[in-house]
């Protein structure tokens, strides 16, 4: 799966917002989204929530985990565990960073918030890559990766599945060679 | 070959017949309920068209059976009949995304090669079922489309805007599912029209029929081409290639990214390592893990995991 194909999932989020024009409520094929009143929050998802912005047409609030000290705390802990901690939200990169870029005015230090999460993400992506290597080191057949978002699943999983078949194949194809030699 | 259009010739378009006199179930905002039969059920929540779904040897789904919510389609039933009940954005917002996901998620993962060929073997309906699914959807998604326009033409750009966006948003999803089939196909076809080939009568197809007649012309033009191009050539013993071995199987054995529904227990673990420890694990509900395909499609196919 494409990273983009992956904030394409991410984008069916919901997120709060505020808009500054009236509509009644529309009924998507995936949901109803609720009368729209400029001034009042109402929850959408993050791809309608961005075009919005886009057009000028609201305002977005910073999910309720997008709080400076919330995060350090958890890029805090994140660096004290071996595993993975729970995240903020299952598609916190993405969302992160469509926010940052398109609304990065409607969000309180905006900076300092992608400074945490880049430190979160390279936290995990450091972890990911350690376990990985000790996985294919010791032969494992079976892994567990609680925790872990789509995204981050997604950097390494392509490679780690080609590497893990071949070495699979080349191990199988080994036994039988040796028992014929012998 | 045709790829696959939207226009799907059929009674399918017609509207299922036989969909369950319910919308009894959806709620009165269902989107359209008098212009779209299925009314927009479709959410296309990718479960209905995931393949996973349905055991093996079930009946042959088709939108009809939509009538079970498809939330959790109980193995036994028909497929996660594409349609389901609507309801606001907060009561699906867990579900609606996962399952564009998981629709995603099993077509665009490349360890779902296997995964489909294997689904393919257990002749499950679900690929073939899944493709009538969609026909349907994506035949909805015209028509909601053209009604959309003509009704909402003169109300307000906004809406018709978002509808739009949404279609859009749906039709990707829908395409790269389609795609990633297409691709499944080409890949292994002489396996796949073997598989078809030896399916007993009472199963359903893996294959909608746009799929399979894609799939017999693909193998003619390949023999064809093979023989134009080097065959005929050779001396008359070696004329005949066996696609069936030429062309590699699909792998079983690789490893694939999982997320388990439902808790699943003593799934057995073979090590390939040179010391014979196979070890049982436990799968608990919504957790992630990294395993070779073949220890768990059975539980792919009973839609008791999901792969990432």
């Amino acid at each position: 799966m494409d990273a983009a194909e992956v904030e394409f999932l991410a984008e069916k989020e919901l997120v709060t917002i505020i808009p500054n024009f009236s509509l009644d409520k529309i009924y998507l094929i995936g949901g109803d989204l609720g009368p729209f009143n400029p001034g009042l929050p109402v929850e959408v998802p993050l791809w309608l929530a961005i075009n919005l912005k886009q057009r000028q047409k609201c305002r977005l609030l910073p999910p309720e985990w997008m709080d400076v000290e919330k995060l350090e705390q958890m890029r805090d802990q994140e660096r004290k565990e071996e595993t993975f901690t729970p995240v903020p939200s299952p598609h916190y990169m993405e969302i992160t960073k469509l926010l940052l870029n398109h609304a990065s005015d409607n969000i309180p230090k905006a900076d300092t918030i992608r400074t945490l999460i880049k430190d979160l993400w390279d936290t995990r992506m450091a972890k990911l890559r350690v376990s990985a290597d000790s996985f294919v080191r010791q032969q494992e057949a079976h892994a567990k990766l609680d925790n872990l978002t789509l995204m981050e699943i997604n950097s390494s999983g392509a490679f780690l599945t080609q590497a893990l078949n071949h070495m699979y194949k080349l191990r199988t194809n080994l036994q039988p060679s040796e028992s014929t030699q012998s | 070959m045709q790829r696959r259009s939207n226009r799907f010739s059929q009674t399918e378009a017609g509207g299922c017949p036989g969909r369950p006199p319910g919308g009894t179930a959806r709620s009165p905002h269902c989107v359209r309920a008098d212009v779209i039969p299925v009314d927009a059920e479709f959410g296309l929540e990718a479960r209905d068209l995931h393949p996973r779904r349905p055991g093996p040897g079930e009946a042959v789904r088709s939108i009809v059976s939509s009538g079970a919510p498809v939330r959790s389609p109980p193995p036994v039933e028909g497929l996660p009949a594409v349609p389901r009940q609507r309801v606001g954005w907060k009561g699906r917002k867990d579900e609606f995304p996962l399952r564009v996901a998981a629709l995603s998620d099993c077509c665009e993962v490349p360890g779902s090669e296997t995964m489909t060929e294997e689904l393919d073997l257990h002749g499950q309906d679900s690929d073939g079922g899944s493709e009538e699914v969609v026909l349907t959807p994506a035949e909805l998604i015209e028509r909601l489309e053209q009604e959309d326009n003509l009704r909402r033409a003169q109300r307000g750009d906004l809406k018709v805007s978002i509808h739009r966006m949404e279609m859009e948003r749906i039709r990707y999803v829908l395409s790269s599912y389609l795609r990633c089939r297409l691709m499944k196909i080409e890949k292994f076809f002489p396996h796949i029209l073997e598989k078809e080939k030896m399916r007993s009568g009472g199963e359903p197809s893996i294959l909608s029929p746009e799929e399979f007649i894609f799939v017999k012309e693909y193998m003619d033009h390949t023999e064809t081409h093979l023989r134009n191009v080097a065959l005929k050539h050779m001396p008359p013993n070696l004329q005949k290639v066996d696609l069936l071995r030429a062309v590699p199987k699909p792998d079983l054995d690789s490893y694939v990214f999982l997320r388990v529904k439902e808790r699943q227990e003593n799934i057995l673990v073979e090590p390939e390592a040179d010391e014979q420890r196979d070890y049982v694990i436990d799968l608990e509900e919504g957790s992630q893990h990294l395993i070779r395909y073949k220890t768990i499609a059975p539980l792919v196919a009973s839609g008791a995991v999901q792969l990432i």
